[in-house]
């Protein structure tokens, strides 16, 4: 067991060393930050002062053994725009993106696992289909549009809810439904899936013999045993989540991740780029760490897997 | 000898419709505890209330150092309120003295002399001196400031109060640049950088502007309150809040809702929904940032675009009118100028837009092109893809068939500066500031860093104009230059862009418009809320 | 987005296709007749766009902006489904925009789907360096959010409907890799393969001819899930200034840019391009759901 947790920690530094260099040498290719604090007509003088106050004037390889010099003693660099330390600027964001993703999350488990269930036990053909159709809605509209849709009627029409920006447990309700909606499907596909492992075994079979209602049955025993990898993908999705919510952050104007990443990336801010996307990718490395770690505990011979 | 008058009061206020927050909008916000300040009552007791604001970008701190102002207008929407320039642009006037109460240049051309206001002060109390205008001169280092530099010999400080810049040689630009066509006239306060920094002065800026700093959260919001005194008169609003509200139609939807109560760039059906809906106001300014086709061809013998008569019927396809009303209801000028802004110095005023497809179609068959050709791509910025979509099938109409191909600002602009885009069309802008020269520098002559090609009459008028010191007979040959542009059809020029922008039933003088070209709120002391 | 389903594949026993193929047969009674219905009519609409549209879908009339749908007042027959920002027929637009978002959609999966099957066949089978090298970059992949990686490819390479193609292939290909890898794992201590290495076939041979077949049926379920979030995806690139150039017709686009319309009240602008994203991807993902419970229950989790 002890091996295979330091083999797995060292592929997911090799994977992280990999996204650095990726990172690093994609975000350079997409364009030069300069052009973007200057107006057309900018003399070449001053567009290499810019470069020279990022650096962007040493060769490349230069540059990324300084930033991976700064990363190993803790610092990521400073904002090309925001000209703030980004380590500070994503600390401010990561608390507003992790609420969002947490009431997300509630929300795509309220439509999930419940329409899951149904689908599995088939308690009449127009619930099962319902919740299934529900669910998958939700993954068939794009969230932009969805957020649109929900401010035009809640904001606007109903004016129950604030447009945007964050600040209240009210703010946080649209951006949520628009981005858990997307994940419902997802958390019912996996509930409806376990659950018909679940209710397939022995133990379940037992107890139907014993002759336990079958509602019970369902809520007590298989429900129970169901639940343990929708839990297990939730954890995963939640840190996914963190990660994908541009387009809804974009919309409701969230100060969150996701929005600091993609104006990141239309400002060719390179640290921000950089930083957001290492952490990021740590956290999804690290999560999936963890999820092998567990299953491998669960299941010995997953350790013998090369 | 040239002496300036003190500043004008604000252009008359353009008054509002139907200024009522209705009853069901005020329960409704209050409800989930929204109302966050109370309407002022505008009195003489000093400044009061809120007014918010949703801005389109995002706010970089660089903007709150004039010293790094790059010559794009964005970070002026910061500026007005925390700083203040020796002379600026301001209501009525492109150089109006502000920290300067008066200036004189003498008789050579070759020296001026500014005299600041006693009662000019920074937020801290301190008051604007001679070593302040110098040092921020000193330290500028945004657009054209080795140009500035290499043209000044020497700046003088005979009292705290006096400011005398010495040329090297006469320059007839400098004031342009020195009060708008750089950041170099915005003052900080020398005594407070010395203490904190570069780095410390954008955390906590101090200017001599009508506002002072109170906080930035990066990508969120700016927080601004009142300075009272302000030389100029202070302000009637207390405090300012700048919310980033990338979105378009959330931006519209919070200024329905009352979250903000000026929207920056509202635009299309997004601004017809604004017309209708009762309590808001649509206030369109026009930049001074034209918009244009340029046929980067036109050098090339081989290409159709090589023939005048093929980029005369270009200009004449383009429905430059019907465009305007569809994208932007109408509020785009017009002046078929392509490069130089109407609000510049030395602008030429080219005769009226003509918008005929079928003299289009004769001018292409006489041109042998009776069939149409195949043009290329039509690159533009992404952000003004929509223009460029009804260019597109303007062009189509007369034969012209080209391909839009919308490039994400970065990309844009670093690929027609570095002259990627020899084949086919471009579609440009420019919001840069300067003048008829400076635009012309850029975008006509020979080694522009725009230019795809050059005409060596026009070239030859350049350098005559630069040395010329008499303003008519310089005026003369830049309006000669433009004049050529014209005739060459060069370009065709669409026009200068309307920026629209809506308030809602709150505000009371929004100072939109005011200063000629400048799109954004400003003088922001003269910006008042409505009486409640 | 990401769906999250990519991250984690939970262990499961895999059937012989032969049983999977007899249980299709049996169960056949639940075919999704009306999703299949649906894309077979979004396919042949876009096979037939010339001859179907009433108007040039890239031409427009600014004299004729923003006209409703037939039946509200102010409609006509001309523009049945109404008129876009450009005086554009709404209608002709649907009509060739099918043709964008099933090229797009199908090209981009296979594209996904060839490059993510042969990568994930040869890391499986092969092992050793060639397995490390592959899955330590899809590693890194997947600790990319596909979206970002999408915005990035897309402001490199430039927007073009190929190049949107070639994004999306690049992007999603991590997913199939995964899954073919995993199920070749257990493939090749099967008898049949053993069989084959005795009787001297050769590697390629083997991939080629007894693990390749065995893998079609889960790359097909993988690949109609993915239908749906290519093309998601595909619109939500066109929200952020990424996606297919217009003026070409595709729905993600009409839906983008009638986003402001929504507004207004000129709700065709994105009600009917919303319907046919939604329709197509509901109706794939449906097929999907179908698919995978009857070829492949090893897919099950997705």
């Amino acid at each position: 067991m002890g091996r295979y947790i330091t083999r797995r920690a060292g592929y997911c530094l090799l994977s992280l060393f990999l996204l650095s260099l990726t990172i690093f040498f994609f975000v350079r290719v997409t364009g030069d930050p300069a052009a973007l604090l200057v107006e057309p007509g900018a003399s070449a003088e001053d567009i290499a002062a810019i470069h020279h106050q990022f650096g962007l004037d040493r060769p490349l390889w230069v540059q990324y053994g300084l930033f991976m010099w700064t990363l190993f003693h803790g610092d990521l660099g400073q904002s090309f725009y925001y000209q703030t330390p980004v380590f500070d600027l994503y600390m401010s964001r990561l608390p507003n993106s992790l609420m969002l993703a947490a009431v997300a999350m509630i929300f795509s488990l309220i439509v999930g696992i419940p329409s899951g269930i149904l689908a599995s036990v088939r308690v009449g053909r127009f619930w099962d289909s319902a919740g299934k159709m529900f669910a998958l809605l939700g993954l068939s509209l794009p969230s932009f549009w969805v957020g649109l849709v929900l401010i035009l009627v809640f904001s606007v029409y109903l004016k129950w809810l604030p447009s945007s920006g964050a600040g209240t447990p009210l703010h946080l309700l649209m951006p949520a439904f628009a981005l858990g909606w997307y994940f419902a499907a997802a958390h019912m596909r996996l509930t409806r899936s376990s659950m018909l492992d679940v209710l397939g075994s022995e133990y379940i079979k037992l107890a139907r013999l014993k002759g336990l209602p079958e509602a019970l049955v369902i809520a007590k025993h298989a429900f129970k045993n169901a639940l343990i990898p929708v839990i297990t993908l939730a954890g995963i999705n939640l840190v996914i989540m963190v990660n994908v919510a541009v387009v809804v952050e974009t919309v409701f104007a969230w100060p969150g991740i996701g929005r600091l990443l993609y104006e990141g990336i239309t400002f060719r801010d390179f640290p921000v780029v950089q930083g957001v996307v290492l952490l990021g990718g740590a956290m999804i490395v690290l999560v999936n760490l963890l999820v092998d770690i567990l299953y491998a505990t669960i299941d010995p011979r997953i350790r013998l897997e090369r | 000898m040239a002496q300036m008058a003190g500043v004008r009061g604000p252009a008359a206020a353009d008054r509002l419709h139907d200024a009522q927050l209705t009853r069901r909008e005020l329960l409704g916000a209050a409800a989930i505890g929204l109302v966050a300040a109370v309407p002022a009552i505008a009195s003489a007791a000093g400044p009061s209330g809120q007014l918010t604001w949703g801005i389109h970008v995002s706010m970089a701190p660089t903007w709150f150092d004039p010293a790094e102002t790059q010559g794009i207008i964005t970070p002026f929407m910061v500026l007005y309120a925390l700083h203040d320039a020796v002379v600026k642009p301001m209501p009525g006037t492109s150089q109006a003295p502000c920290l300067a109460e008066t200036w004189s240049k003498n008789e050579d051309d070759k020296s001026y002399e500014f005299v600041l206001r006693r009662n000019a002060k920074f937020h801290n109390g301190d008051q604007v001196t001679a070593e302040d205008v110098k040092f921020s001169f000193e330290r500028y280092k945004g657009a054209a400031h080795e140009l500035m530099k290499s043209k000044v010999a020497l700046i003088e400080t005979p009292d705290s109060q006096r400011v005398v810049f010495k040329l090297k040689e006469a320059w007839p630009d400098f004031l342009t640049f020195y009060s708008s066509a750089s950041g170099a006239g915005w003052v900080v306060p020398k005594k407070y950088l010395d203490k904190v920094g570069d780095e410390g002065f954008k955390q906590a800026p101090i200017g001599a502007g009508p506002y002072k700093f109170v906080s930035f959260t990066p990508g969120v919001e700016l927080v601004l309150e009142a300075f009272e005194d302000y030389w100029r008169k202070t302000p009637s609003v207390k405090r300012l809040v700048m919310k980033v509200l990338p979105d378009e139609a959330t931006r519209l939807a919070a200024l329905k809702r009352g979250e903000v109560d000026i929207a920056y760039s509202v635009r299309g059906e997004l601004a017809e929904e604004l017309v209708k809906t009762p309590g808001l106001a649509l206030k369109p300014v026009v930049l001074q940032a034209p918009n244009w086709i340029y046929f980067p061809e036109q050098w090339e013998p081989k290409s159709p675009w090589h023939d005048i008569r093929v980029r005369q019927a270009a200009n004449l396809a383009i429905d430059r009118d019907g465009m305007s009303k569809a994208l932007f209801l109408g509020y785009c000028k017009i002046t078929n100028n392509a490069v130089v802004p109407y609000t510049f110095d030395y602008f030429w005023q080219p005769p009226e837009a003509v918008y005929d497809p079928e003299k289009a179609q004769k001018l292409m068959a006489q041109a042998g092109f009776a069939g149409g050709f195949d043009a290329g791509p039509l690159y533009c910025d992404s952000s003004y893809s929509n223009m460029a979509e009804v260019v597109v099938d303007n062009f189509a109409q007369i034969g012209i068939r080209a391909k839009l191909q919308p490039i994400e600002r970065a990309g844009f602009v670093a690929g027609y500066s570095n002259k990627k885009y020899t084949k086919g069309i471009i579609q440009g802008a420019s919001g840069a500031f300067g003048n008829a020269a400076t635009r012309m520098a850029s975008f006509v002559v020979k080694d522009g860093a725009f230019a795809y090609g050059n005409y060596p009459d026009i070239d030859e008028l350049f350098p005559a104009q630069a040395d010329e010191l008499d303003h008519d007979k310089r005026s003369a040959i830049l309006a000669k230059m433009q004049q050529l542009v014209h005739e060459k059809a060069i370009y065709a020029p669409i026009w200068q862009l309307g920026f629209l922008n809506g308030i809602g039933p709150r505000v009371g003088e929004s100072t939109f418009g005011t200063i000629p070209g400048f799109a954004y709120t400003a003088p922001f002391e003269d910006l008042t809320l409505n009486a409640a | 987005m990401s769906t999250p389903s990519d991250v984690v594949v939970l262990p499961s026993p895999s059937p012989t296709p032969r049983r999977a193929v007899r249980r299709l047969a049996i169960r056949f009674g639940d075919f999704p007749v009306i999703p299949t219905a649906i894309l077979l009519a979004v396919a042949l609409v876009a096979i037939f766009a010339n001859q179907l549209a009433p108007h040039n879908p890239e031409i427009g009339s600014l004299t004729a902006r923003f006209k409703p749908p037939f039946w509200q007042t102010g409609g006509s027959m001309k523009y049945i489904l109404g008129t876009d920002q450009l005086g554009r027929d709404v209608l002709s637009r649907l009509i060739f925009g099918a043709r964008v978002s099933m090229v797009v959609g199908i090209m981009a999966v296979l594209v996904a789907g060839v490059v993510g099957t042969v990568l994930g066949i040869l890391s499986g089978y092969l092992g050793g360096w060639v397995d490390q090298v592959i899955m330590r970059v899809t590693d890194t992949w997947l600790a990319l959010p596909a979206l970002t990686f999408a915005i990035f490819l897309a402001a490199i390479v430039g927007p073009s409907m190929w190049n949107i193609v070639i994004i999306l292939g690049v992007t999603y290909w991590t997913r199939y890799a995964r899954v073919i890898r995993g199920e070749v794992l257990s493939l090749r201590e099967r008898e049949f393969v053993r069989l084959a290495v005795v009787a001297g076939c050769s590697k390629w041979s083997i991939m080629a001819r007894h693990i390749l077949p065995n893998v079609v049926n889960s790359a097909i379920v993988l690949g109609s899930l993915m239908l749906g979030v290519v093309i998601i995806t595909e619109a939500t690139l066109s929200f952020l200034g990424v996606g297919v150039p217009p003026p070409q017709p595709a729905w993600g686009l009409m839906l983008s840019d009638g986003k402001q319309g929504l507004m207004v009240g000129y709700w065709w602008l994105t009600v009917f391009p919303g319907l046919c994203i939604m329709l197509m991807v509901l109706s794939a993902n449906l097929i999907g759901d179908w698919l995978r419970v009857k070829l492949d229950p090893q897919l099950r989790q997705l």
